[in-house]
């Protein structure tokens, strides 16, 4: 059972949720997840960790309603408890000084890449940050990542912050004027899938964190498989970071919609139950 | 090998025995037919969880234990894996001492209500029964007076909590909550020591929750036994992956002194065939896991399962068999065991292959998967099948099989689970480079102790043995439970 | 300076010099070492199906020898062919895309095929993971006695067929000699899309040891003798098949470089003169190669590549029954 510390809306659907996991938090570094299991009757689902504070004990999430689990996780109060939380899981980041960095996080997918672009930083590397959103109020942590990024450029598709466009159109504006030695992109599938078309082009090296469906996290089961270069890999052990070059999204997206249905239909029904 | 003859001859020697022995003639115990298990209908158990076997009655139970000769060489107990006294519990009852037989299985047995169900007993102890190898007429149903036991036991209220020892203060670890585990747990638990147990998931018991069904062994039997060990003082740390969550290092470092890894072997095998990735193919360990333990069936958890229409389970082992059963139990109208070799070469259980026959699925033995098909959304819906024939035996000495040429056809499935084989779980192996290992993942550990290159670490079970069996892991956690007291002992005299 | 560039497979060569399939080309160090020292493009160690059912076998003994690895009736052991085959299938794989990270040369994957099945969807694999082109080594003696020529010669159709369907990349078929119309089998194997055929396979000769009266085998490297089956196949052939061709056994030397391209040949490929020689005697037959060139006033390949290559006009059997008088009649 660990408790909720601290919640903190960043707009209607996305929050960040810290709680108390002393042992998860020591053992945590950058690019590391959970697991958590609501309640006794509740499903397990990854959480990528934003960060975490090893004096406090805690590790903070950012969660973004979607279905039924994050929204009753969004629904939990500072005090409340989660029954389950498991990690760290997953391989950390692997950071380097290589020069230029070209960070690009979009939606929630923001809230992970901060402590990627904090590292990046810190082992002597320039860092460009593009971070992206649907609309101004999707854009979270902006004033973190401007701690430790050289630049940031934010992209709205309604333009109502920062330059309307696309988050490829940012990173193709920096691609054109400098040289980038490597990429990471964080983000909705979609997203990552494309951003490593456009990296591709320019023959830069990117690492994409994967977000797919998970049940143990600890590779017993399989349901997170994806195919990296040709061959089977499990993301919650091998990744959740790979060469993006090599990822087939198409595949992750297809995965990802496995259960499409089902989750809608739950949606519709705890919606109708909290109203 | 010496002192445990001269146990068993003592023990046969004894009064209560002999008058079983003269009571009825040996003609009439071999001319009773072996009792038969009552079992739930099968065409009313394919659609429900209820356990399918409903155990023994008394007057059955006694008259089974009739049947047994008390041979002066018991051949059954050398094909138990883990010895038990084989004819002392069967003898106790038939001497009506039903309780008495569950304090016999347990003192070699930690969980004899789980063994008499999941035990291939005709690999084992009954396939070394004087009825076998003599007679030529079907064993005693060890298996099934050893469930009697347990369950009356348990049923009657009085499950007699072991006796601890002293507590010596000495911390020590167990890692992995299954079979293994709670055996070593237990055993060192009586010993005195402070022992914690470090679960990677969010429930107790390992592959005796996740990996078989409730139709099979019902979770709250697990449950039973794990309260036991509550009572005696064992702690149980759930959500704790050692080598992730925390290390040995880190571990020794809070206090604990001796460590028994017992993480088992939870990686899924695959076949790598083209397809094999789309939605709705799974690993016999996530789609056991989903339904077993996340209660995906159940609509008031929230963990989904996809349950299609036609299934195919790919495999012969007991998962594949508890894989296919669970997908008819979902609704399956056409639930496949797709098995490359012929039945006789199946590793499944008898009773499993008999319980699935009776539920409807259909066997077709002598067949490969070797492409899967999908929708536009990526779903699976066909297989292209190929037909096998057996050549000439292969290492296992089982027949090889061959694809039969040209001979490949499709059939429409919308669900598949692949169920040929597991792994050993890496997670603390590569956490430890320093720990030596066998080609194919597995632990070294010395064959009597269970100790491992590492002195304070020991293990036993499916990460030193791969995919095996719940008795064998069971053995290795009381033999490593004995190997860490005497190193523990030899450490606390320096 | 002349430019040795060829093409083959459709692939650009610096130098027709290929280092065949073989322990030579089994790892990513050994390929940067011939690269460095100037081969024109690498085949990879062929891939072969009974090894990985031997290798299967030799871990299911040792499993069932070893007291504590539960072997009889385990689930995983009753499938141990297919986690040795992903094992090794995913080696080779790791061995081809990182080859591709550490070399510009083309890198030739090779499997040695026996039946069509497996192989086809691993030819897939084999192209996401980046090799330039396939050579499927198709190794069927013609050892059974049950088997027509027809049926035998009908197997190679079949795989390549099977394979053409699966992959984009350009596919060689390297072949025995041992058809009874081999110029037929190589026609029809260039007709159903074999982009390049590499004459010819070569099996391990049986030789006899009278001491102990057993049977052993003879040296496993070629001898230059050996080259001059393939040079007559290539002259007949080369002007009359759509395929490149290229010539393996017994290139042991510039010299026999220079003679199968005068045949018509794309490319050779080398492996025992390396083992013997090592990587730097590439070097040396590329500046024989050179020099001659120089010598004859050559600038490209192409100018005297099948420049000897038998006309599509002439008679083969007559030409090879007159050039056989020719030759005995002399010895007389």
């Amino acid at each position: 059972m660990n408790k909720i510390v601290e919640k903190e809306f960043f707009s209607e659907n996305v929050a960040k949720i810290v709680i108390e996991a002393p042992e998860i938090a020591v053992s945590r570094k950058p690019g590391h997840f959970v697991i958590i299991r609501i309640d006794e009757k509740g499903e397990r689902i990854p959480l990528t960790i934003a960060s975490s504070d090893n004096e406090k004990g805690t590790i903070t999430l950012v969660v973004q309603k979607v279905g039924v689990t994050s929204a009753k996780l969004l629904a939990l109060e500072e005090g409340d408890f989660i029954h389950d939380v498991v990690g760290p899981l997953g391989k950390a980041t692997h950071i380097e000084k290589v020069g230029t960095v070209l960070c690009a996080g979009g939606g929630v997918g923001v809230a992970p890449l901060l402590p990627i672009v904090e590292g990046f930083k810190k082992a002597g590397n320039k860092v460009i940050t593009v971070l992206a959103a649907r609309s101004k109020d999707l854009v979270i942590l902006e004033e973190q990542m401007r701690e430790f990024s050289d630049e940031v450029i934010i992209m709205t598709d309604d333009g109502s912050y920062g330059k309307k466009g696309l988050v490829t159109h940012g990173m193709e504006e920096v691609i054109n004027r400098e040289k980038v030695n490597l990429s990471v992109v964080i983000g909705p599938a979609i997203m990552m899938k494309f951003a490593s078309l456009t990296t591709k082009k320019y023959n830069i090296k990117t690492y994409a964190s994967l977000n797919t469906i998970m049940v143990d996290g600890t590779g017993m089961c399989g349901a997170c498989r994806i195919t990296v270069g040709g061959k089977t890999k499990f993301v919650c052990v091998d990744g959740p970071e790979f060469d993006a070059h090599e990822v087939d999204f198409d595949l992750m997206l297809s995965r990802l919609g496995a259960y499409r249905e089902q989750e809608m239909e739950a949606y519709e029904n705890y919606l109708k139950t909290v109203q | 090998m010496e002192k445990v003859a001269e146990y068993l001859k003592t023990e046969r020697a004894q009064e209560w025995r002999a008058e079983l022995r003269k009571s009825l003639k040996a003609k009439e115990r071999t001319s009773r037919e072996r009792v038969e298990m009552l079992e739930r209908d099968p065409n009313i158990r394919n659609k429900n969880i209820e356990e399918v076997n409903l155990g023994l009655t008394e007057d059955m139970a006694l008259l089974e234990a009739q049947r047994c000769l008390d041979c002066p060489n018991p051949t059954c107990i050398s094909g138990c894996p883990v010895g038990i006294n084989i004819p002392k519990f069967i003898k106790k009852i038939d001497a009506h001492d039903f309780l008495g037989a569950a304090v016999v299985l347990k003192e070699t047995n930690a969980l004899p209500a789980v063994c008499g169900r999941v035990c291939p007993q005709e690999k084992q102890c009954e396939n070394n029964c004087f009825y076998t190898i003599s007679l030529k007429k079907p064993a005693v149903a060890i298996g099934h007076l050893e469930r009697f036991a347990a369950d009356f036991e348990r049923n009657s209220g009085s499950i007699a909590i072991p006796e601890v020892a002293e507590s010596n203060g000495i911390k020590v670890a167990v890692i992995g909550s299954g079979p293994a585990g709670l055996s070593a747990a237990g055993d060192l638990r009586k010993l005195g020591y402070d022992v914690t147990v470090f679960e990677a998931l969010h429930e107790i018991g390992g592959v005796l929750k996740y990996g078989i069904p409730e139709f099979r062994l019902p979770n709250e039997i697990v449950d039973v036994e794990i309260n036991v060990m509550r009572e005696m003082g064992v702690k149980f740390r759930t959500n704790f992956i050692v080598g992730k969550t925390a290390g040995i290092e880190d571990l020794k470092a809070q206090g604990f002194e001796a460590f028994f890894i017992g993480s088992g072997a939870g990686l899924p095998r695959f076949m790598n065939i083209p397809g094999e990735n789309f939605n709705g193919i799974f690993s016999s360990n996530e789609y056991l896991t989903r339904v077993n333990l996340m209660n995906a069936a159940n609509p008031e958890y929230d963990t989904p399962v996809l349950s299609g229409k036609n299934v195919a389970v790919i495999g012969g082992g007991n998962t594949a068999m508890d894989s296919v059963r669970t997908a008819k139990r979902l609704g399956a109208e056409r639930a496949m065991i797709i098995y490359r070799r012929s039945e006789e070469e199946m590793p499944a259980r008898l009773e499993e292959v008999k319980h699935a026959k009776e539920e409807g699925i259909e066997f077709m033995t002598l067949h490969n998967p070797v492409e899967y098909f999908a929708d536009e959304k990526g779903r699976v819906n066909k297989v292209r099948i190929q037909k096998m024939e057996l050549g000439e035996p292969d290492a296992s000495g089982r027949r090889r099989p061959y694809p039969i040429p040209d001979s490949e056809f499709e059939i429409e499935v919308d669900t598949v689970v692949v169920s040929v084989g597991v792994s050993p779980n890496p997670i603390i192996p590569s956490s430890i480079p320093e720990l030596k290992m066998t080609d194919w993942g597995t632990i070294v550990v010395d064959k009597d102790t269970m100790q491992s290159s590492i002195p304070e670490l020991f293990a036993g079970g499916d990460i030193v043995r791969g995919g095996a069996t719940v008795i064998l892991a069971m053995g290795d956690g009381r033999k490593a439970a004995a190997g860490m007291h005497k190193y523990l002992q030899e450490k606390v005299k320096k | 300076m002349a430019d040795l560039t060829t093409k083959y497979l459709g692939l650009t060569l610096s130098n027709p010099i290929i280092v065949a399939s073989s322990g030579l080309t089994d790892s990513v160090e050994k390929i940067i070492e011939l690269e460095k020292n100037g081969a024109g493009a690498v085949v990879l160690k062929s891939l072969f199906e009974e090894q990985i059912l031997r290798e299967a076998d030799y871990k299911m003994k040792k499993a069932r020898q070893n007291g504590m690895m539960y072997a009889d009736y385990s689930e995983t052991f009753d499938y141990i062919d297919l986690h040795v085959k992903e094992k090794e299938l995913n080696h080779y794989l790791d061995l081809i895309s990182n080859a591709k990270k550490s070399v510009n040369i083309p890198v030739i994957a090779s499997v040695n095929c026996v039946t069509s099945q497996e192989w086809t969807t691993f030819a897939r694999d084999i192209e996401k993971a980046g090799a330039d082109a396939l050579e499927l080594n198709i190794f069927i003696m013609p050892f059974s006695l049950e088997k027509d020529c027809h049926d035998i010669d009908k197997m190679y159709y079949d795989i390549l067929e099977k394979v053409k369907k699966e992959v984009n990349i350009p596919i060689a078929v390297k072949v025995s000699q041992y058809f009874s119309n081999l110029g037929f089998v190589i026609k029809t194997l260039a007709d159903k899309g074999a982009d390049g055929v590499v004459l010819f396979n070569r099996f391990s000769s049986p030789d006899i040891d009278i001491e102990n009266i057993k049977v052993t085998h003879a040296s496993i490297y070629s001898t230059p003798e050996e080259m001059h089956n393939s040079l007559r196949w290539i002259g007949i052939l080369g002007k009359r098949v759509s395929c490149d061709l290229a010539a393996s056994n017994g290139v042991h030397d510039g010299e026999a470089v220079i003679k199968q391209i005068l045949a018509g040949a794309s490319a050779v490929q080398v492996a025992s003169a390396i083992y013997k020689n090592g990587p730097e005697y590439i070097l040396e037959m590329k500046k024989t190669i050179d020099k001659w060139m120089d010598k004859k006033g050559f600038l490209y390949i192409d100018q005297f590549k099948g420049k000897l290559s038998q006309e599509k006009s002439e008679n083969p059997d007559i030409f090879e029954r007159i050039q056989f008088m020719k030759y005995f009649s002399e010895i007389k």
